[in-house]
């Protein structure tokens, strides 16, 4: 198996999260033994925020890795295991909601592939970038 | 989330209609509206008032800075006004050819009709002190209330309170006093007898740097909106509510930090790297505290808190613009009077026509203009709730009900909050309120 940051760089459609993980530093940390959940959001989800949003992340990475941990949990959590609790911490704090189990939703975003299990984690694919709030 | 909520309005209804008693407000939100109705005169009104307010912010989101950056704990603030000329002409990060997101085509250093006014006043050219004494001027107090508010409220999100009266606040504040009463014998033995006096003076400044970082986004989003309008740019009312929203995510990751100079030496009192952001530290308590809260001076009326007439709950204060009976007044409505005299400094020629044309004309322009500055509010309340309802829940032409439940149950809770006999959403619907 891979890592979580090999897997989503070998995928092809996490360009851009992956560009923005360098960008707020977080590499390093994503690249350790974990585990993590990643809800990671596809190419296709950032493109569909207003210009300029992604622009002014990217020139303040302290505000980027915010937003970034706000996608990802400690510990392995498979999608089994996410639809047991209504809500789960994020590593930004605020909690993710698990909105529905089938079709498998977080927050506003649904989960367009899930369990994609990594060597330090689990990644589950989404198609909105989600915000705390 | 969409580049522009334009494209996601709805056809054919999947839910049975609401039964809300603003439920024509609520489907027209679901429409991809505003609260405000799209007509001609509302679009003329609001961006119009939007290039009167623009201006004094300009002003009052530097001074804000300048206050918050460089007079810091002065104790005799009596020049906290006579902005520096380095404040003056700071670039505006939205604005300019330097600017690395350029909302405003305009120049980045203080607008033109600004500056005049600062010369000239209303009462001609004299010394800046005159000017000052003789209350001809740009009325910073207007800034200072809203400010005031958000400080006095506190806790409606985000997380720059809670980082206010932790341990790293208290030690980087602590430095930051140390630092600019150096020398100062006596302040410092002040400090070490009252350290709590002092820090929530800081608290109160970082709310300061937290205002004036948020308004200078707001100055050049409304600058260049009436420019826009001025090309013959915007069609109707949904589309100056979505220049706004997509304005709000642009800058939402803006940083909200609080720094002190010392001469050149700076002091990081709220550091950047907190990761304090504009949308979530500054610009939704803002919303919350200034167009909903404030405090309890509608300006026509005196309440005894002792009798009840005040809510115990902050969250059920509801004396912002919101709910305003705007009236002008020299006593209580205060900080509401002077925006509206600021405003009147800056009103664009088409609407002088419009109140000219109505009521009292020039001798009732400050209520205009108030009511005017209330559609508007509702306007930008509106791109507030679209936006977070963009962020947080679905698109307006999702196809599945679920989503769009949750979308009117967020709509309708929005609309909760003006069931109160006080609220001005029913006023504003119809154009005879003036």
């Amino acid at each position: 198996m891979a890592t979580i940051l090999d897997t989503a760089a070998s995928a092809g459609v996490f360009n851009t999260l992956l560009a923005a993980v360098d960008a707020a530093g977080l590499r390093s940390a994503l690249e350790g033994p974990g585990p993590f959940t990643v809800f990671a959001p596809v190419d296709e989800a950032f493109a569909a925020l207003p210009p300029g949003t992604v622009q002014t992340l990217v020139d303040n990475p302290p505000q980027l890795a915010r937003i970034l941990k706000y996608h990802v949990l400690a510990g392995l959590h498979q999608r089994a295991d996410l639809i047991q609790q209504p809500q789960w911490d994020s590593l930004e704090g605020a909690p993710i909601p698990i909105r529905r189990a089938d079709p498998f939703e977080i927050k506003n975003a649904s989960v367009v592939t899930a369990d994609v299990l990594c060597d330090n984690g689990v990644v589950h694919v989404i198609d909105r970038v989600i915000l705390p709030g | 989330m969409t580049a522009t909520i334009a494209s996601e309005r709805t056809k054919a209804p999947l839910i049975p209609p609401s039964t809300h008693r603003y439920a024509d407000v609520i489907h027209r939100l679901e429409a991809g509206g505003s609260m405000l109705p799209d007509t001609p005169e509302n679009l003329r009104q609001i961006i119009g008032i939007y290039k009167a307010y623009a201006v004094p912010m300009d002003f009052y989101w530097r001074d804000l800075l300048y206050i918050a950056e460089r007079v810091f704990l002065n104790p005799l603030p009596a020049f906290k006004y006579f902005i520096s000329q380095q404040y003056l002409d700071r670039p505006n990060s939205y604005a300019g050819e330097q600017s690395q997101l350029r909302i405003w085509r305009g120049t980045e250093k203080a607008h033109p009709e600004l500056l005049e006014f600062m010369e000239r006043g209303e009462s001609g050219r004299m010394p800046k002190l005159l000017h000052h004494l003789w209350h001809d001027r740009v009325n910073m107090e207007f800034a200072e209330a809203c400010m005031q508010a958000m400080f006095w409220h506190q806790g409606m999100g985000g997380r720059f309170n809670d980082y206010l009266v932790g341990d790293a606040y208290r030690a980087n504040a602590d430095r930051a006093i140390k630092a600019y009463f150096k020398g100062n014998p006596l302040m410092l033995g002040l400090y070490a007898l009252f350290p709590e006096m002092f820090l929530e003076q800081v608290r109160q400044l970082s709310y300061y740097a937290n205002l004036g970082l948020f308004w200078e986004v707001m100055a050049p989003v409304f600058f260049e909106m009436s420019d826009i309008y001025d090309e013959g740019g915007f069609k109707g009312v949904p589309d100056a509510m979505d220049f706004l929203v997509n304005g709000i995510f642009a800058v939402a990751g803006r940083p909200i930090y609080h720094h002190l100079y010392i001469g050149e030496e700076c002091y990081e009192i709220i550091p950047k790297s907190e990761g304090f952001t504009w949308l979530y530290e500054a610009a939704l308590p803002y919303v919350e505290a200034v167009f909903y809260r404030t405090s309890p001076f509608r300006g026509t009326k005196s309440y005894n808190a002792q009798a009840g007439q005040v809510p115990a709950d902050q969250a059920d204060f509801h004396y912002g613009i919101l709910y305003a009976d705007v009236y002008p007044v020299g006593s209580a409505g205060i900080p509401p009077t002077l925006l509206m005299q600021d405003m009147l400094h800056f009103l664009p020629p088409y609407l002088r026509e419009i109140y000219q044309q109505h009521r009292r004309g020039e001798e009732d322009e400050l209520v205009q203009l108030g009511i005017t500055f209330q559609r508007s509010m509702y306007n930008v309340t509106s791109a507030v709730i679209q936006a977070l309802r963009c962020a947080l829940l679905y698109p307006l032409d999702d196809t599945d009900p679920e989503h769009l439940m949750a979308n009117r149950r967020f709509f309708e809770a929005q609309m909760d909050r003006f069931l109160r006999p006080e609220a001005r959403l029913s006023d504003i619907q119809t154009q005879d309120y003036r």
